[in-house]
């Protein structure tokens, strides 16, 4: 984790929200059609949405958060269609993403270079490949909708969520505030209900994590504004603000929704991912040695 | 918050100064001899080694001044009415540690289950001492430094001798022929080291984050020392218990590992399905949580807790003790392993929230650290490659 001093930082943060409030969220897109947020079926506990349970979203945004076609992966002879990507609608209203114009340039380099894997003993091997082939923790908002399974563990005082993907971990904290003491990979969540919706207010998350395949990418000074909307028993309306004026012009919203998973044997399944990457990321260090396997 | 977790005394406050300060040294890649970089942190440290000192002597007196008062007696009965959930169960939620200096097994020449309170201080007292490091030259990040955690922190000196409950002599049951075959394999292998750079790193799951200690049970041993790949209780053993009606979920901040565990009788995986941490399942025995975990997987070429195979199953037991103690009581079996069922009993002492993110593979330079640093020594020739010193300091042997 990274230790520093925050105070330059959190009044940026600061002077963002302030912002947030005046400036219009361009379109209204493509908020999921017949999803209109209703209350009817709510499950609930001391008077709120009870949110405890397995949920998935059900989208490609891992992919490319932004609208996509389908197209081979990035090793089609070795893959075949396994590392194919499929085609999306995206998951940003308005389908367009405010970038300065030399982020815009690195999010094209982040996009060529995201096999790219660096092992280096600095921070240097952060400026490398999508953190998600590396198995380093998602971040938020995109922990939310990748291709796995998450459960929120709610009680009268506390929220938490674990994510299935490397058992990545948010704490929200619903009844003391506090400020992200140091940055962090999955962030700081506050959290409070306004009416049926939880808001999260996400901050201290450091600079390493993207959005996606496509190489969409933030600073340390991102704040993200989650909003979960429980709309009948088995779904819920997510939307995300997202607030860097270090890389956007301006903040841009995604939404879509979540659907609580239904199978009544279903439990996560570990995914440490970390014995998954070893060889790609050590061997080349000539590090990597695993020793004698048995056969399965 | 910030203040409270991270600057918790003045000793604390030196040692990051000292990590930051000492750290360009050791990565500069032209190797400086270990005695130089120990010189070098010396003089960028604030404060002398006879400073750090003299601060540690003043915080361990007025700490054994209370340490009597401190002392855990296990045979004290459980509170009869602890706190209970808005839904009715004990009210287990909060946060704890599970670091201590009561070791795993009887210490030798110890031949009682339990000692006096004056014997309880005064082997507290010595395995806090003796664990201490105050040289700005080797100072580290874990909880020994300074001996500051051993004091300041809750864990208290224990009446008992040893963890272990149920065997006659208080030591781990002998190891099955199977079990004994595997160790000596594992031993030779790991004499087995690469030529270049002598060590070896795939048999241990601490060193490459795929675990942040052991697997299960929380209380891995309890011999004092730093060396956590190796089974002491070292760096981070902070624990988080949160709770719903129909779950409870430990979190570990070492490596943030979860473990989730469903109450009401939810259906298990397959056996087929193995997992690093097992299958779990937890039920109420009155106050108590009993939780039972089978179908870890088979951690090859690394062993599981003390050794143990895929065919390890544990029983956990959690009691409130009193406001501040939570009692946590474990049975390991394997067949494969051990020629008896054993048990272990401890006191997990409530300490402030919060976790933080451990985010070890994240920042694992240590593993590259370790390997470079082998491999500029045996190019040097200042070691030979099979010097046990190359291996030895970095190897836990798990």
């Amino acid at each position: 984790m990274q230790i520093r001093l925050k105070s330059a930082a959190m009044a940026a943060v600061a002077a963002g929200t302030l912002s947030l409030a005046v400036i219009p969220i361009a379109g209204q897109a493509p908020s999921p059609a017949g999803l209109t947020p209703s209350t009817a079926g709510v499950a609930r506990m001391d008077g709120k949405p009870n949110l405890n349970g397995i949920w998935q979203a059900f989208t490609t945004a891992n992919w490319d958060i932004l609208a996509h076609e389908a197209q081979a992966g990035p090793r089609p002879a070795l893959m075949g269609v396994y590392g194919a990507q499929p085609g999306g609608m995206g998951i940003v209203e308005g389908n367009e993403l405010p970038y300065r114009p030399e982020a815009l340039e690195k999010k094209k380099r982040n996009f060529e270079n995201r096999m790219t894997v660096k092992v280096a003993n600095d921070p240097s091997r952060y400026d490398s490949g999508d953190p998600e082939l590396q198995c380093y923790r998602p971040g938020v908002p995109r922990a939310n909708y990748m291709p796995f399974p998450f459960q929120i563990f709610q009680n009268r005082e506390q929220i938490m969520i674990v994510y299935e993907y490397k058992w990545s971990v948010r704490w929200i904290y619903m009844d003391v505030k506090s400020e992200a003491p140091v940055d962090s990979w999955m962030g700081w969540s506050n959290g409070r209900w306004d009416g049926d919706t939880l808001v999260v207010d996400v901050t201290g998350m450091n600079e390493y994590t993207w959005f996606d395949r496509a190489g969409n990418f933030h600073s340390d000074a991102m704040r993200v504004t989650e909003r979960w909307t429980p709309s009948g028993p088995n779904y819920l309306l997510y939307e995300a603000t997202i607030d860097d004026p270090k890389v956007f012009t301006r903040p841009w919203k995604m939404s879509f929704p979540i659907y609580r998973r239904l199978e009544p044997n279903l439990q996560l399944v570990e995914f440490n991912c970390v014995p998954f990457v070893e060889e790609m990321m050590y061997d080349p260090l000539g590090l990597y040695r695993p020793g004698p396997r048995k056969a399965k | 918050m910030r203040k409270h977790v991270l600057v918790r005394s003045g000793a604390a406050t030196l040692v990051a100064m000292l990590i930051v300060l000492a750290a360009p040294v050791g990565l500069r890649g032209q190797a400086p001899s270990r005695a130089e970089v120990a010189e070098a942190a010396r003089k960028a440290s604030p404060h002398s080694s006879e400073e750090a000192m003299a601060y540690w002597k003043a915080e361990v007196a007025r700490r054994l001044a209370e340490a009597p008062g401190r002392v855990y007696d296990p045979r004290k009965p459980a509170m009869a009415n602890p706190p209970k959930t808005p839904w009715g169960a004990p009210d287990l939620r909060g946060y704890y540690l599970t670091a201590m200096y009561t070791p795993l097994e009887r210490p030798e020449k110890v031949t009682k289950q339990f000692y006096t309170p004056e014997e309880a201080v005064s082997a507290f007292t010595f395995a806090t001492t003796s664990d201490a490091g105050v040289d700005p030259a080797t100072v580290h990040y874990d909880w020994k430094e300074f001996g500051m955690d051993a004091w300041q922190s809750p864990v208290r000196p224990n009446l008992r001798t040893g963890l272990i409950t149920d065997t006659p002599d208080g030591k781990i049951p002998a190891l099955t022929p199977e079990a004994q075959k595997r160790r000596a394999e594992a031993a030779a292998q790991r004499r087995q080291r690469d030529p270049q750079t002598g060590v070896q790193i795939f048999g241990n799951l601490y060193t490459r984050c795929v675990l942040g200690g052991g697997a299960a049970p929380l209380i891995d041993g309890g011999a004092p020392g730093s060396d956590s790949a190796a089974g002491a209780g070292g760096v981070t053993t902070e624990m988080q218990i949160f709770q719903t009606p129909d779950y409870v979920v430990l979190v570990q901040q070492r490596n943030t590992d979860v473990r989730i565990i469903p109450l009401n009788g939810r259906p298990r995986l397959p056996q087929s399905v193995r997992q690093w941490y097992g299958n779990s399942s937890g039920r109420w025995e009155g106050n108590t949580l009993v939780v039972q975990t089978t179908s870890f997987n088979d951690p090859a070429p690394a062993t599981h807790f003390q050794g143990a195979t895929d065919a390890l199953q544990l029983t956990e037991r959690f009691t409130i003790v009193d406001a501040n103690t939570l009692r946590y009581e474990y049975t390991v079996s394997d067949p494969k392993t051990w020629t008896r069922p054993w048990s272990v009993e401890a006191p997990l002492p409530r300490i402030p929230p919060p976790l933080y993110e451990f985010a070890c593979h994240e920042q694992n330079y240590g593993l590259i650290n370790l390997v470079m640093g082998a491999q500029i020594r045996a190019t040097e020739g200042r070691l030979d490659p099979r010097d046990p010193r190359v291996a030895t300091p970095t190897d836990g042997g798990r």
